[in-house]
Formats: C-alpha cells, structure tokens, sequence
C-alpha cells in the first residue's frame, strides 16, 4: 500500500505531460493547436477514469467501492425517506416476525437440550399398537425389570408428577411435584443450587422422607432461607427434610408441562409410592440414557427382547405391549414440531411477499433512474459495477430493515412467550441469541439480494442512447419491464393465497372444534378443586365425609344450590381410563381390554352439567350410602352401550371395576347418560362409566356449580366453605368452565391466531402490491389513455380495461395460489380438526376474498386513470 | 469518441497490452508518451491503445516487480518517468511471448480454411 502511495504521486502531472506531449505531436503533424489538443485528449481517454484504475491497482478495490457504495447507498434511502420507510417497514415487520417465529423453533427444534451429552438422553414408552395405544407410560414393576436386565443404558429413571398441600408456609397451598426415583437427577446431570441431589438411599422404603425445592419456591414461601438445608416443610401433613434447592433455570425435560415447585423420591409419595408394587398402567415415564457409544437402535433391539420377555412370564398384564426408545429432544419437540415449522413456512412467505413488493418499488424506481444509470455507463461504469452498486443499495436497505426487525423481535418474541400455550415446550429457551440474530443478518441480507436482483438485471444493460434521449427517464424496455412488474404481482397474489387458505384452514378448524358439543352445558358453569392430605384424611370415610359436608355448607350458600361433585372432572382434569368386564359376557383376552373412562360423581352431577339421562334413572339418595350395605351401581355412557352391549339392554347388567384397580366389585349398571368429551375437544367421546361418590370416594374433590355469581365471588364462598372445615386445606385451580374450555383448544388458537395474523399480513402486502403495480401501469400509460379518449373511447371503457388486465393477473396468481396449497396443504393435515386440507368452502371462500381486495386495490389508479384529461395527457412528456 | 473510430481500432485483448509494454520497454526505459507512440508506430497504427490505459497497466506492472520507474530527463530536457523492465520483466516477457506466439498460430490454424 504504501509502495503503491509512493508510485501514484505525480500521476495527474505524469498524465498531463503525456497529453502535452501528445498536442505537440499533432501540431507537428500540422493540425491547428486547438484541434491538436482536443485530439491528443480524446485519443488518451478519459483521465479521470484513468486515475481512478491506476489508483485501483493499488488498493483494496472492492473494499473502497463497497464503503463507496455504501455511504451512496444509505445517501441515496435518505434522498427518498418515503421510499425508504414503506420498505424498511414493511421488511422490519416481516424481518421481526421471521426472526420471532425462528427462535421458537431454534428454542425448540435445534438448541441441542441443557444437560451433559443429550443425544445419550431417551425416553422409553410403553406402547399396544393392537389397542392403538401410543407412547404411554411403563408399569413400574415392568421398569425394575427394564432396569436391572438392561445393558444398553447407563442409567434409567422414573417420573410422574402431581400436587401436593404445603402447610406451614404461609397460607395452605398446592405444590407442584415431580415425584422420581432417586436416579433422576444423576441421570440428567444437573448440580444443585444448595445442598445435594437425590441418593439411593432416599430410594429405599423406610428411608426418611426428604425433599428437594425449586428456587422459586424456596424464594417465595421460604424467604430464600440460606440455613434451609436439613430444615423440615410439612407436605400433606407430613414432615419432610430439604435436603436441596435446583436453580430456576432447572425445568423437567419431559412429560410434566407446568414447571415443578418440589421433588421428592417415589418411595415417599401418598399416591405413586403406592403403586410401585403394581405392574398397572398407564404407569410411568421412563427416562434413560444411553451408555456412550450405544446406538438408539441397539437399545430398542433390547427393549423389545425385554418386552417379549415380560410378556410370556405376566401374560395378563404384557402381552401385546411393547417399548419404544425414542431419542428425548424428539419426544420434547414431537407435540409442536408440525406447528411450528407451519408457521416457520407461512412467516417465511410473507417474508417472501415483503421482497417481492419491495423488488417492485425497486424496478419502479429502477425505471425513474434509468437516466443515471445511462450516465454512469456512458462515464464508462461497467455493467458489473453498476450490479454490484444496486445490489449494495438494497443489501443496505435490507440490513436497515433488518435492525429494526430485530428490535420488533424483541418484543415480538416476549408477546410470543406469553401467547404460547401451556405446555409449550423450552418456554424458558426461547430468546434472541447468536444463533438467531445469525438467522436475521441472513435473511436480511438474503432479503436484500432478493429483491436487489430484478431491478439490478434490468438497470444493468439500459440502453445508453435510449435512455439518454428519453426525457423523462422512461426507458426503451417497458416491453421487459412490464412483464417483469405483472410476474412480480402474480406471485405475489399466489403467495398471498397459499397462506390465507392455510390460515383460512386453521380458521375453520378452530370454528368447528370450538363448536362442538361437549356434551354438558359449559355456560355459568364454574369448577374448584380441593385436595385433601392423604397423611391426615386417610381413609375413605374421612374423605366422604369431608365431601358430604363441603358440598352441604356450599349448597346453602345463597345462588350455589346447583353444586356437585365429581373425580375427576371432564376435560379439567386428566381422565381416569380403567379396564372392566361385563357379567356373562367371556373374560377378557388377556392383552386386550376394554377400558372406559371413569368418574365419581355425587347424585346432582348430571343435574348440574346438564348430561342428559337417556335411559333407566340417575343415581339416587339411597346411592349416597356407602356400599356394602348400599348396593354398588354405576350409570354408563351411550357411547359404552353402543360398544359393549350391542343389541342388548344393558340396564340390570353387572359391570366389574375399581379404582385402584385392585379394588375391583360388581356394578349394576341403573342407567344410561349422554357422550361427554372428558379428553379433549377434538377426540370423540369414548365410552365412560360413573359411580356414587359415597361408593368410590377419592382423597379429594372437584366442586362443579353452576351458578350466576360472579367466578370470583362464587371462589370466594367456596374457600371460606372450605376453610370452615379444615384451615389448612388449599382451594385451587377456580376458574369457569368456559375458562377452562378455552384452555383446552389453547394450542389451536395460538395457532391460528399467528396464522391468521401472517394470512393478514400477506393480504395487505399482496393487496399493496398490485396497488403499486397497477397505479404505474396507469401513470406510464397517461398518454395512451389521453389518445384513446380523444378519439372517444368511454371512460367506463378505460376503468373496464384497465381492471380486466388486472384481473388476468389476478386469476393467474390465483390459480398457482391453488396448485402451491394443494400441494402443500398435506402439511396441515395434522393441525386440522374435521377440516380436509383441500376444504373447497376455505378454497373458494379465499379466492373470493384475495380477488376482491386486490381488484378494489385496482380500482383506485383505474379510476384515476379514467378521470385522464386528454389535453394534459397528450402534452405528458 | 465518435463511432467511426471506435470501430476502426482493433481493442486489445486482456493482458495483451502487458505484452506489448514489456516488449516495447526491452529496448531501453522511456517514459509513457513514448510507449504508446512505439506502440502505435511499429503495429503501423493498426493497434490504436486508447492511451490512457496505459497507465493503469504499467502500475499493474510495477505492483508484479516486472517494471521500476524512476525520475528522468526526457529528449527536449523536461523531467518524466521512466520505466524500466527488470529482470523478472524479461523473464515474463519471453514466457509470454512464446505463449502468445503458440496462440496466435493455433488461432490462425484454425481460422485459415475458413476463408
């Protein structure tokens, strides 16, 4: 470099001593010295491109020329500021929702998970493909089994989740619990905050009860206590020593979606401790890792050795169930992955409709600057050159753009955050990193390419002469230039229709599955639920007494007369799936069952929900007595009766179940209710029976009235009920049923509505499109226009050809529009509910709706073009 | 930089200029005027070297070390630069010409049966 300083000095002389030189010649050679000297400098070229290549040799050309281009670039945004900011805004927008959107999916599809070497980490699933049964949990005694004879993984654990009642911290509460076996910390490889992780000790029966807290919960009820290691907390009822405090940032991987405030070992768990002596399902989830180097399938070889193995030695039980080991990251994204890579897809085309809008605006502009870009080359700028100086202008305009997107992901990702449904997995890991501000300097840039291209391959070969004698800067291509802006807007109208007919699809999903029967009456319906200590309330008489006396105190509360009681609640709750035989009817095959789902309700339950009676009677008072002597009944669903007693009468039959299943008895089956859809919305109701609430008491109990106080007023009664009885009992979980409907359709409407609000996006930014195209169709034809009213075309005449052009194009999009989402509608097919991918109505419904925005996007420079004044027209240009 | 003459000169090819500066400097250092003139008078002005790229090319010269420069007097007594092929220069000079040499004729081999 400086070598080269050194040579250029005296360049501007050394060249005008050559063109001196030059004239002197030519004088020689007899010319006048006038002549001479424009000679001599016409023959030597140009001088300032000549110093400007010779200075070239010596530097880091294309560096210069890029801060060149750059400083011109930014120079050139800020010469048209409403060019500039209709662009940047409209690729901020797109930019920040692509860059929000993209994190979720990096959160959840692509960060490798938060634990030591976590493609060793696997779930393994119980699974009866015979019963269609997927992806459930593993018997525990089946576990130990799995646990010992295994020699693929170095570790296994198991894990299932509930609440617990915290007293003695402030007032009562229900404490979310992860209850584990003790491996299970190990097994991820998490440290603790204070104190330690779970031994194999803590596993043992008879081993002190000891626990482990959040921090959350440690700061909230316990005052962050630095001395709290060895202290006791008294969970439902019973004390136990924290021996450990997991930091905030600990979730549980896998299977529970709220986050947990304490664990505690199984063993000492009321409920699940129970259960680690049956091999009864659904079981548990069972988390396991790979020792290193063991391939995923050489685990599932061996699982599926075990499985055949448990299954001829418990045939009641195994046979028929197989396990599936499945890496962990894929169970975690398994729920959300289709969603999010449908709105991955669907951000990503408004995106696309964004680029090619501001393509538009960049040939429109291209167009008006056809006269510098003719001077430039005419200074003898090289086609490349001028390529690569429009593509930096729009690169530049993109990284604007860009900057500002990022901002509005910031935000956009928290209102992500707070939109996303329950259960969302790696809630917590969803933010603005390297990764994906990464992703926004691509698209950004990408976006700057994109829409750099169009306008740099038609600015770069203008016709010098053409666009120099042209005077208002029009150029000689229209021909091209037109046909390249009408591609642009068909895209942009098939683009635009892909989405919105995704969006209109998901639209209508969520209508139908909104408007499905539940089969009760959710309205003025509102649920509370109280759970009772098993350490203190533990037997089944202190639990139907206590029910019997809340829902006494509760029914003479003034407007709460409507009140029931129900184990649990549809929809609310989980279902209780338990398998049953029918008197007379052949033993189940073993491996195969019928199963229904199961409720214990008081006598006014069906009153309340409003659950018709179809056949025989509802349970009575007489009912309410604790059976034997009572005698045992049940109430089954239609959908049961449908099934298992096809062309029978099962009224007067004898049904055999239980909960727990060990404490199975016969039922008289009394009558017949309607379907409900106690698992969610969009499965269809399955069969289901009831019995007394006095007969199969649960330690606890949902409170259903249905009432027109107010949600908060009514919770208040029902916790000041609660709290007459027993202070130390926490009420939870109030909220109205159509709360919790809504609740229960949360995933589809979080899908929907970002959908619809890209659909809406894309409306806008097509409906704008055509707009920009249509008004510069319009404007460079003035003159056209002009001469077709002077020789007395009707103005009617000129809107009629000015909005059938548009309408070709229109249709044109609209027609790839509906060959794209044919063929990636498939894609949805898993997000929709009774709604083909194909649905002609959200077709037809969509096209209507694109053609007639963008056709009254149309309208306005049509109309403008039919007021043309032929005079003014004619004397244009 | 009327029509007429653009079509008349014959351009130079990429590089090809490098060539004929080289060649024209073996016979001694001049200074810029000068090699354009040479270069004009022994191709019998066929090859009419806009001049100005001259200068470009010799700086692409002096950046390979094939060329030096230095301070001169020139013929009517004014200071100019000259340039000088150095031994490098020489070097490049008669690979390339053998080079081109090997060129021209494979081109003329080709081109001959065709008029």
């Amino acid at each position: 470099m400086r070598r080269g300083k050194r040579m250029l000095e005296n360049l501007e002389q050394e060249i005008r001593d050559h063109i001196e030189r030059e004239t002197h010649d030519n004088i020689e050679r007899g010319l006048p010295p006038e002549e001479a000297r424009y000679a001599a400098i016409r023959k030597f070229g140009n001088v300032t491109r000549v110093q400007e290549e010779t200075r070239d040799v010596w530097t880091l050309v294309w560096l210069e020329q890029l801060v060149q281009d750059i400083r011109f670039g930014l120079r050139m945004l800020r010469k048209s500021p409403g060019f500039t900011t209709v662009a940047a805004g409209i690729l901020a927008l797109a930019i920040g929702a692509s860059t929000a959107i993209f994190s979720a999916v990096y959160a959840v599809l692509l960060q490798p998970l938060p634990y030591a070497n976590p493609q060793q980490l696997v779930v393994v699933f119980g699974a009866n493909l015979k019963e269609g049964v997927k992806e459930t949990g593993i018997p525990y005694l089946d576990f130990d089994e799995l646990r010992a004879q295994n020699h693929v993984f170095s570790e296994t654990a198991a894990t299932a989740g509930h609440s617990l009642t915290l007293t003695g911290a402030g007032d009562p509460a229900e404490v979310k619990t992860e209850v584990v076996t003790p491996e299970y910390f190990s097994l991820l490889d998490v440290k603790p905050l204070l104190g330690r992780t779970f031994l194999s000790e803590d596993g043992r029966r008879g081993a002190a009860p000891v626990v482990i807290l959040s921090e959350n919960l440690w700061r909230d009820r316990l005052g962050a206590d630095p001395r709290i290691l060895g202290k006791s907390i008294t969970l439902d009822k019973r004390p136990f020593a924290v021996v450990g405090v997991m930091p905030g940032t600990f979730r549980s991987p896998v299977f529970i979606e709220e986050p947990r405030d304490i664990w505690i070992p199984m063993v000492q768990d009321p409920l699940f401790g129970g259960l680690m002596t049956l091999r009864s399902r659904p079981g548990f989830g069972i988390l396991a890792r790979l020792r290193p180097g063991t391939p995923s399938a050489q685990a599932q070889a061996e699982m599926d050795a075990i499985a055949a193995r448990l299954a001829k030695e418990w045939p009641a039980e195994d046979s028929g169930w197989t396990m599936g080991v499945v890496p962990l990251q894929r169970v975690i994204a398994g729920n959300v992955k289709t969603a999010l890579l449908v709105l991955l897809g669907s951000v990503g085309t408004v995106l696309l409709i964004a680029c090619v809008n501001i393509a538009n605006l960049f040939l429109t502009r291209a167009t008006t600057r056809a006269r510098e870009m003719g001077i430039r080359v005419a200074l003898g700028a090289g086609r490349n050159r001028i390529v690569r100086q429009l593509l930096t202008e729009s690169v530049v305009l993109g990284l604007v753009g860009g900057t500002l997107g990022v901002f509005l992901a910031y935000g956009g990702v928290r209102e992500l955050s707070s939109l996303l449904p329950s259960g969302f997995p790696r809630v917590q890991d969803i933010r603005i990193d390297g990764w994906v501000l990464g992703f926004a300097l691509l698209l950004s840039v990408g976006a700057g390419v994109v829409f750099g291209v169009a306008p740099g391959f038609f600015a770069a070969g203008p016709d010098v002469q053409g666009s120099l004698k042209e005077g208002s800067g029009h150029t000689g291509k229209g021909g091209v230039q037109r046909r390249a802006r009408n591609l642009l807007a068909v895209a942009e109208v098939a683009l635009a229709m892909v989405l919105l007919v995704a969006a209109g699809l998901l639209i209508r999903s969520f209508a139908t599955l909104t408007s499905v029967n539940p089969g009760f009456d959710a309205d003025h319906l509102l649920k509370a639920e109280v759970s009772l200590p098993q350490f203190e309330y533990s037997t089944p008489q202190q639990w139907t007494a206590f029910s019997n006396e809340l829902l006494t105190r509760i029914q003479a509360e003034p407007g709460m007369q409507n009140s029931a009681i129900a184990v649990p609640l549809p929809l609310a709750d989980g279902p209780v799936n338990l398998g049953f035989e029918i008197e007379g009817n052949p033993v189940v095959r073993p491996g195969t069952s019928r199963t229904a789902d199961y409720v214990a309700v008081s006598p006014g339950y069906f009153r309340v929900m409003q659950i018709p009676l179809l056949r025989g009677r509802l349970f009575s008072e007489q009912d309410e007595m604790p059976a034997p002597p009572a005698p045992r009944v049940t109430l089954i669903s239609e959908a049961l009766a449908r099934l298992y007693f096809p062309n029978q009468d099962p009224i007067g039959k004898r049904m055999s179940f239980g909960f727990p299943p060990k404490g199975k008895s016969w039922r008289e089956v009394v009558g017949i209710v309607g379907d409900v859809r106690d698992v969610s919305l969009h499965q269809e109701p399955g069969p289901m029976m009831y019995v007394p609430y006095a007969q199969a008491p649960f330690w606890g109990a949902v409170v259903v009235a249905r009432t027109t106080l107010s949600t908060s007023s009514a919770a208040n009664t029902i916790r000041q009920d609660v709290r007459s009885i027993d202070k130390d009992l926490p009420v939870t979980d109030i909220e109205s049923m159509i709360d919790a409907l809504s609740a229960s359709v949360a995933q589809p409407r979080f899908g929907m509505f970002l959908l619809s609000l890209f659909g809406a996006l894309a409306l806008i930014l097509a409906a704008a499109g055509i707009f920009g195209v249509i008004s510069y169709s319009v404007s460079s034809r003035t003159r056209e226009v002009g001469i077709r009213v002077a020789l007395g075309a009707a103005r009617g005449k000129i809107l009629q050809l000015i909005l059938s052009e548009t309408a070709k194009l229109v249709l044109l999009g609209l027609a790839i529009g509906i060959g794209g989402a044919l063929a990636l509608g498939r894609f949805l097919g898993s997000l929709l509910f009774e709604v083909r991918p194909t649905d002609p109505l959200t077709f037809a419904g969509v096209a209507i709706l694109l053609a007639l925005v963008t056709l009254a996007a149309a309208y306005v420079p049509a109309r403008r073009a039919m007021r043309v004044d032929p005079m003014v027209a004619l004397r244009h240009e | 930089m009327s029509t007429k003459e653009q079509k008349e000169r014959i351009e130079l090819l990429q590089g090809t200029l490098d060539l004929l500066i080289l060649r024209t400097l073996l016979l001694g250092p001049t200074h810029g005027h000068a090699i354009a003139k040479a270069i004009e008078f022994r191709s019998e002005d066929v090859l009419q070297v806009e001049q100005g790229s001259l200068y470009p090319a010799l700086h692409r010269l002096i950046k390979r070390r094939w060329i030096t420069v230095e301070d001169g007097t020139s013929e009517n007594n004014r200071r100019a630069k000259f340039y000088r092929l150095t031994a490098s220069g020489r070097r490049q000079l008669t690979a390339e010409t053998s080079k081109w040499n090997k060129l021209a004729g494979a081109i003329a081999r080709i081109l001959r049966p065709a008029e």
